[in-house]
């Protein structure tokens, strides 16, 4: 091991010590424990501050102090393992599963769940926006064998809680009521982004499975099959429309040419 | 020690620029805010796509562009990470900046990643360490990089070189700019005990490629590098030593804590600009 290699990672364990240990490496003036502190301190405040840029939504549920008692906990069982710190707390929700104190507040974790994906939504590929007029061009024979292409932003996820609403009424520029009504049934819940801002909506089961079909390479008619099982009367123009205008669907290819 | 297939792209001298962040956006695609040119940090337009890519697209029509990077930890012992490189290098072609920058420090070992700019022990065995991956980084982005000069709040037992005739010796075996912060300086220089006015001589001139100014906050017998506010005097006295000394180099103000107002970066930036100008007029 280098001299380097040994003093990082000498300075590694002093950073991480539970007993606030200061690894002897240092011939400041001053006191080079509480120096050293410093850099504790910045190690937890950084991935904390991350982690608080990407579950807003969890942080306001929770507030401020419980919030930074998950970043602690959480920062210790998953330290950041990149340079990036946007890429930071993709497991947050799973520690939210785990972790008895946060579980008091049932619906947290799929709260964090949705977040991630719109966190990582915001930063996914842009796309150019679909032209409906080259749909007409395609022979009517063939459009049941257009595959629909998904934005890379686009996801959804299935949650036993209102998580849209739940979302809805905890965003900061939010005005209105904030009942939130818990005996509704499970939903499913899209993440989109028609250009920049990143949009959740709630989705019927049939809209979440005709997104599925296509997520997995289904045809138009195998994803319409898909929908027609949750409901028999799916309106597919109609949502062909709304998902083409807000950049869920941005491309159409022929299958097998 | 072979130079890297340098791309120069000598900016003009394009004056006092300002930080770009998230929070003054918005002006910058309404209109041209009078800033001469922007540094941001490279990190945070990683991604494929979306808002911050776009709006730095935006600006790099209008204005001289500079990635500042503060997460590739050069001074990791155990090498650069090549995931974080490569991003790095596909927003480099991408953007094509004037110039791009990285810190003299690590932040970084094994799987672990502390995002922090932390202190390197000034060895002539970390010396070459360091030589030998701001190589790596210029031959990947085949361009010239300027690595920078952090505040710190110890020094380790084991070095046996002052910091700047580090930073000197790394630029000269490297042929990397030196990026010069003298608020990192005079933070420094506190928290050491250490002369400014030696420090400065450590660094030979042209060498320099660009300037920071920042400011600091005191916490007992420390100053903390926090860009949470204006430029204290004695940063700015640094500023002009500096100027006298080296050649008419870009420079920036950085804030990142309690961000104010664009015009109060734009006042900072005007300020800093003049004392350039009364320097090499």
């Amino acid at each position: 091991m280098s001299e380097l290699a040994d003093l990082q990672a000498r300075f590694c364990a002093g950073l991480e010590s539970m007993d606030g240990g200061t690894p002897d490496l240092f011939r400041s003036a001053g006191d080079i424990g509480k120096r050293f502190g410093i850099y504790r301190g910045n190690a937890r405040a950084n991935t904390a501050n991350a982690l608080g840029g990407s579950y807003p939504v969890v942080a306001k549920i929770v507030g401020e102090d419980f919030f930074s008692g998950l970043a602690r906990e959480y920062g210790m069982r998953y330290p950041s393992v990149s340079g990036d710190l946007n890429e930071y707390g993709e497991s947050f929700a799973g520690f939210l599963d785990e972790f008895a104190p946060a579980r008091e507040i049932a619906y947290l974790a799929d709260v964090a769940r949705l977040e991630w994906r719109v966190h990582r939504a915001h930063y996914a590929a842009d796309v150019v926006a679909f032209d409906p007029a080259r749909l007409a061009t395609v022979a009517p024979e063939q459009q049941g064998d257009l595959m629909p292409r998904l934005n890379p932003a686009c996801s959804f996820m299935h949650s036993a809680f209102p998580l849209a609403r739940i979302w809805e009424v905890n965003q900061s520029q939010y005005e209105g009521a904030f009942e939130v009504d818990f005996s509704r049934e499970p939903a499913y819940v899209l993440v989109y982004r028609p250009r920049f801002r990143v949009e959740v909506m709630e989705i019927p089961p049939a809209a979440a499975a005709f997104l599925k079909a296509v997520e997995q390479g289904g045809t138009l008619e195998t994803a319409l099959s898909a929908a027609q099982l949750h409901d028999v009367a799916f309106d597919l123009g109609g949502w062909l429309v709304e998902w083409i205008a807000s950049a869920v669907i941005v491309d159409f290819q022929i299958n097998g040419g | 020690m072979n130079a890297p297939a340098v791309q120069e792209r000598q900016p003009a001298a394009f004056g006092a620029g300002i930080g770009l962040r998230a929070c003054h956006y918005r002006e910058f695609l309404d209109s041209n805010p009078p800033a001469a040119w922007l540094e941001v940090h490279s990190e945070n337009y990683f991604g494929a796509g979306g808002y911050d890519l776009h709006v730095l697209d935006h600006v790099r029509a209008s204005y001289p562009l500079s990635l500042h990077g503060v997460g590739l930890s050069i001074g990791s012992a155990d090498g650069l990470r090549e995931a974080h490189l490569a991003k790095l290098k596909r927003l480099v072609d991408r953007i094509e900046p004037a110039l791009v920058s990285e810190h003299l420090c690590w932040g970084a070992i094994g799987a672990r990643h502390f995002n922090d700019l932390l202190p390197l022990p000034y060895t002539n065995a970390a010396l070459e360490q360091i030589v030998a991956r701001v190589t790596q980084v210029q031959d990947t982005l085949r361009r010239r990089i300027l690595v920078e000069n952090v505040s710190s709040y110890l020094e380790f037992s084991d070095s046996d070189m002052s910091e700047f005739s580090f930073l000197a010796e790394l630029a000269r075996r490297s042929g990397c700019g030196i990026l010069l912060d003298v608020n990192n300086m005079y933070v420094n220089s506190i928290n050491h005990g250490f002369d400014t006015g030696r420090a400065l001589s450590e660094i030979p001139v042209g060498l320099v490629g660009e300037i920071h100014l920042a400011g600091h906050s005191p916490s007992e017998d420390l100053l903390i590098d926090d860009h949470g506010s204006r430029i204290a005097a004695p940063v700015w006295a640094l500023y002009e030593a500096a100027c006298a000394r080296f050649d008419a180099v870009p420079a920036l103000i950085e804030w990142d804590t309690a961000i104010p107002a664009l015009d109060v970066l734009l006042d900072e930036a005007s300020k800093a600009q003049r004392i350039m100008a009364l320097a090499h007029v």
